[in-house]
């Protein structure tokens, strides 16, 4: 039997901190996620590094661990930090008091809130309503990519001897007199069900916490919380831009690269599965958002998406927006079954203080002495300046260091090493994004890719102006080609899923010029290359 | 300024028709033109309805659809006239109304249509027993172990050979379809040396991508006279150059007939006299000018085109004319929850309302001008890609419209 001394359950942000953590203090740890890694509210959410200014009056507690791991992530995780910096701008509409409590809460945190004139206000944010802005503030705000940092988390936890395991689905415990002694699992692709043997569990399942907690006869207090967020194709802003008002649904702009994301709406959902998203939620966001960007719909929606918070609501605790974004951890020791532990709530910012807590609970249990150290160690190297001259003679300089960053030192060398040597693989496989036959080649060989959703998670293809239109072909061509995985081989099938995936977040939002990308979409895959393969009736 | 008998507007499939058969009436045609039109995103195939026999199908459609508008005889002598137009060029196409002809995409799969070019007719391959699929080093979107694995479930029992050939394109930007057929435009020998040295017998075929020149079939008789096996080409991703050479038909024609062809000319109003349409007004950098017809063609397209826009939900727009668009109002009736669904997409429905002279109605059936006709992707009430019907009706309304 496999055996693990600690099964992590979950594929977040959390998760990846906790078996990056373990495995840094030579625990040995194996994770086990249901689908693909980040897959729930670690990617689907604003990409917000949040300086804590959100939460200064409401929950100051929150506010504080916010500017610590703020700028904990700078330092651990530079490649995946954008410091855009952020701003706060009160509009008209928006109560006076409450800017006041805000600077207040901000001073009484740590948080520097540093007030800015209106004219240096649409200096740096040339966009915002002038009729209506009414005072803004700097603070240390940020953007953060949340692909790049699990993708990082992978790469140093495996240096400690980190093993992790996709589309590996918990379906239960074993345990003996109240003693966990293993996992049962199940391969999502063949069906195959069998057991890890482990000392403990932890339960990082985010939104999924609570079918977790079933599966162990444990009722755990987790309400998946579904927001909605608008990515435009454009940088509207160059700071993360929030309203100077009490937390609401569509206040907040994080810039990313060349495109902006606009969220977000909270509402109890009770399958944490829902990412669906409504032309009546896209509305919503769009009526709230064009308060402080008057042009809004002037720029192109790339796309919509949602994603679950796991808000924990302690015994007769609040729900929604007023819930706590704070975190707990539960030792199931109480509730009979020992070696078992539940992290739950909490949000993206403050992941690796969530690891760390957890992790020090694993380790008191396991008498295991080594303190943490990932507030300390940068999570991977940097690629060498070397190396990355080397791959800028085949591509572009800004697709360079974002191809760096997400490779990684060993498979951006592997990378520039067959782009040296084999002038096809220099095709673009995504013009959109920059990313080349090497690269997804490389992606495709990985234990981890098993769909084409896969491969563009890790690399980006299909994520930018054309959703898909021409890398679908080649990414499932190559994919067919080079994927290690038996789910690789039908192209079709690959190709089509690929494509619906894109689908799903441009329904919503099917007008404009993105109605324009659709038309194209369907002529290219239903009339130039039939891919669904009908013949006629 | 002189008055045109007819001013087309748009540089698609269905102005270009729309042009050539009005100028074979001894009209003066004005062709206005902006940007390049959707052929470049064509299969170069053109499809006429998904059924078995189109014409039988076409017959049995609801009076509310395009093609009951344009009527069988226009759908017949629209094709006569476009093979005539694709002939001239050296360009032919195999096919008819009854028949669907298979073609072979670029992933592998088979595409079925009235009309395709004879380069790309795979109805042959049927009796070959080995099946070569030939790609160009350096050239992109073309992989032949896909197209391999997805054809044989087409073709049992045939032996495949995936074989990878070259023809220097390696060492600079990334090589399109489109680069490649430019490319060996006049320059076809490098090729035909590299086909003839697979030694294949007539009783292979050899696949390729389209990359058999950019006018009409002359760098093909080049290639296949040296040749004992026959060869096909697939679709490609866009550009097209299936698409190109179907343009390059058409302005040969166009030109030929002395049509005024105006490139880079944005209609944006039409001069309207009470239920007529006087003329047009194209906007270009410094000012306006107004280009006077007697009748006027809207072939600006659709959504993909700009022929139609939508910045607000629920509210389409036709930009030149404000003409009523029909659409399905809602969110639930715009889309389908899958992309591929197997029922038409209502957005790609929307389009505007013809009486059958090809006229826009309003919604109560209304003509709205008597001089203007509506051709092509404008037209709406059907889904025209998932009918495979876009082609077909992009000729006969043209056709239509021009000789009316």
């Amino acid at each position: 039997m496999e055996k693990a001394t600690v099964v992590v359950i979950g594929g977040g942000a959390t998760g990846l901190g906790i078996l990056r953590d373990l495995s840094m203090r030579g625990v040995k740890a194996l994770l086990v996620e249901k689908n693909d890694l980040v897959n729930g509210a670690s990617s689907r959410y604003h990409g917000l590094l949040h300086s804590g200014g959100r939460y200064a009056v409401k929950d100051q507690e929150a506010a504080k661990e916010c500017i610590i791991e703020n700028q904990i992530m700078r330092k651990i995780g530079k490649s995946c930090v954008e410091p855009c910096g952020g701003m706060f701008t009160r509009l008209d509409i928006d109560d006076p008091a409450y800017e006041e409590l805000w600077v207040k809460g901000c001073a009484d945190s740590g948080i520097e809130a540093t007030p800015i004139t209106l004219d240096e206000a649409f200096k740096l944010e040339p966009r915002l309503s002038r009729k209506r802005v009414k005072s803004a503030y700097l603070v240390p705000d940020a953007a953060v990519d949340g692909f790049r940092m699990a993708w990082q988390l992978i790469d140093s936890s495996k240096r400690y001897g980190g093993q992790l395991k996709t589309y590996t689905e918990v379906v239960g415990f074993d345990s003996v007199n109240g003693e966990l002694r293993g996992v049962k699992v199940r391969n999502q692709f063949t069906g195959e069900v069998y057991e890890i043997g482990c000392d403990i569990a932890v339960n990082a399942a985010g939104g999924w916490a609570g079918f977790v907690g079933k599966l162990a006869n444990v009722e755990i207090g987790v309400q998946p919380d579904k927001g909605t967020l608008i990515a435009f194709n454009q940088r509207i802003t160059n700071h993360v831009v929030n309203r100077l008002h009490k937390s609401s649904d569509g206040d907040i702009f994080v810039p990313h690269g060349s495109i902006t994301i606009l969220g977000t709406s909270s509402m109890s959902v009770p399958d944490p599965e829902d990412t669906s998203t409504s032309r009546e939620e896209v509305e919503s966001l769009l009526k709230i958002g064009e308060e402080t960007f008057e042009d809004l719909r002037d720029f192109r929606i790339l796309r919509t998406f949602a994603g679950s918070r796991p808000l924990y609501i302690p015994p007769g605790g609040a729900v929604g927006r007023s819930a706590s974004r704070g975190f707990a951890i539960v030792d199931h020791a109480n509730d009979g079954l020992k070696g078992f532990f539940t992290i739950v709530g909490g949000k993206f910012t403050t992941y690796r203080l969530m690891a760390e807590k957890m992790c020090d609970q694993i380790c008191a249990k396991l008498n295991n002495k080594t303190a943490c150290r990932t507030a300390e160690e940068p999570l991977v190297e940097e690629v060498s300046d070397n190396d990355k001259a080397r791959a800028k003679k085949f591509f572009p300089s800004y697709g360079t260091n974002l191809a760096a960053t997400r490779l990684g030192v060993e498979r951006f060398k592997k990378v520039v090493e067959r782009l040296e040597n084999d002038p096809e693989s220099r095709q673009l496989v995504c013009e959109c994004e920059n990313v080349t036959r090497a690269e997804v080649e490389e992606i495709c060989k990985s234990d981890t890719s098993f769909i084409v959703n896969d491969v563009r998670r890790r690399t980006r293809i299909g994520m930018g102006t054309c959703q898909g239109n021409f890398c679908a072909l080649r990414a499932a061509a190559v994919f067919a080609d080079m994927g290690v995985e038996s789910t690789a081989k039908d192209s079709l099938i690959r190709m089509r899923e690929f494509l619906q995936g894109r689908w799903k977040g441009i329904r919503p939002v099917l007008l404009g010029r993105t109605l324009r990308e659709t038309e194209m979409t369907r002529s290219i895959y239903e009339l130039s290359m039939n891919v669904t393969g009908g013949e006629p009736q | 300024m002189k008055t045109s008998d007819v001013i087309v507007i748009g540089g698609g499939l269905a102005g270009f028709m729309a042009a050539a058969a009005a100028a074979s009436r001894k009209q003066s045609v004005t062709l206005l033109t902006y940007g390049s039109g959707s052929l470049p995103l064509a299969s170069g195939a053109i499809d006429f309805f998904d059924a078995k026999i189109p014409e039988s199908a076409i017959k049995d459609l609801p009076d509310t659809h395009p093609y009951k508008k344009i009527g069988a005889k226009a759908l017949d002598d629209a094709t006569k006239f476009f093979c005539e137009i694709t002939a001239q060029a050296n360009l032919p196409y195999v096919g008819r109304l009854s028949t669907q002809i298979p073609i072979v995409t670029a992933v592998g799969t088979l595409k079925y249509s009235a009309l395709v070019p004879e380069s790309m007719d795979a109805s042959k391959i049927i009796s070959k027993s080995k099946i070569f699929v030939v790609e160009i080093a350096g050239l992109k979107d073309f992989y032949a172990s896909m197209i391999i694995d997805n054809l044989k479930k087409h073709f049992h029992d045939r032996t495949f050979q995936a074989v990878k050939i070259d023809l220097k394109l390696l060492g600079g930007r990334d090589i399109t379809c489109m680069d490649a057929a430019q490319l060996l435009t006049d320059n076809e020998q490098p090729l035909a040396n590299e086909l003839k040295a697979l030694n294949a017998t007539p009783d292979d075929a050899i696949i390729i991508p389209p990359i058999l020149g950019v006018a009409g079939n002359f760098s093909r008789d080049v290639v296949k006279t040296q040749l004992r096996a026959d060869i096909f080409e697939t679709t490609c991703l866009p550009p097209s150059p299936a698409g190109m050479r179907l343009q390059r038909a058409f302005m040969k024609y166009l030109q030929k007939s002395g049509v005024k062809i105006l490139e880079n000319s944005k209609v944006v109003r039409g001069v309207v006299e009470g239920k007529k349409v006087t003329g047009v007004v194209v906007e270009n950098v410094v000012r306006e000018k107004t280009f006077p017809a007697r009748k006027v063609i809207l072939a600006t397209g659709g959504f993909y085109s700009g022929g139609i826009t939508l910045r607000d939900f629920d509210k389409p727009k036709e930009p030149i004319f404000d003409l009523p668009v029909f659409f399905p109002e809602g969110a639930e009736n715009w889309s389908n929850t899958e992309l591929f669904s197997g029922k038409p997409q209502g957005f790609s429905t929307t389009g505007i309302l013809t009486d059958d002279k090809l006229r826009p109605v309003d919604s109560s059936g209304k003509v709205l001008f008597d001089n203007l006709h509506v051709v092509g992707a404008n037209l709406g009430g059907c889904d025209k890609i998932f009918e495979r019907s876009s082609g077909g009706i992009a000729i006969s309304s043209a056709f239509k419209a021009a000789t009316i």
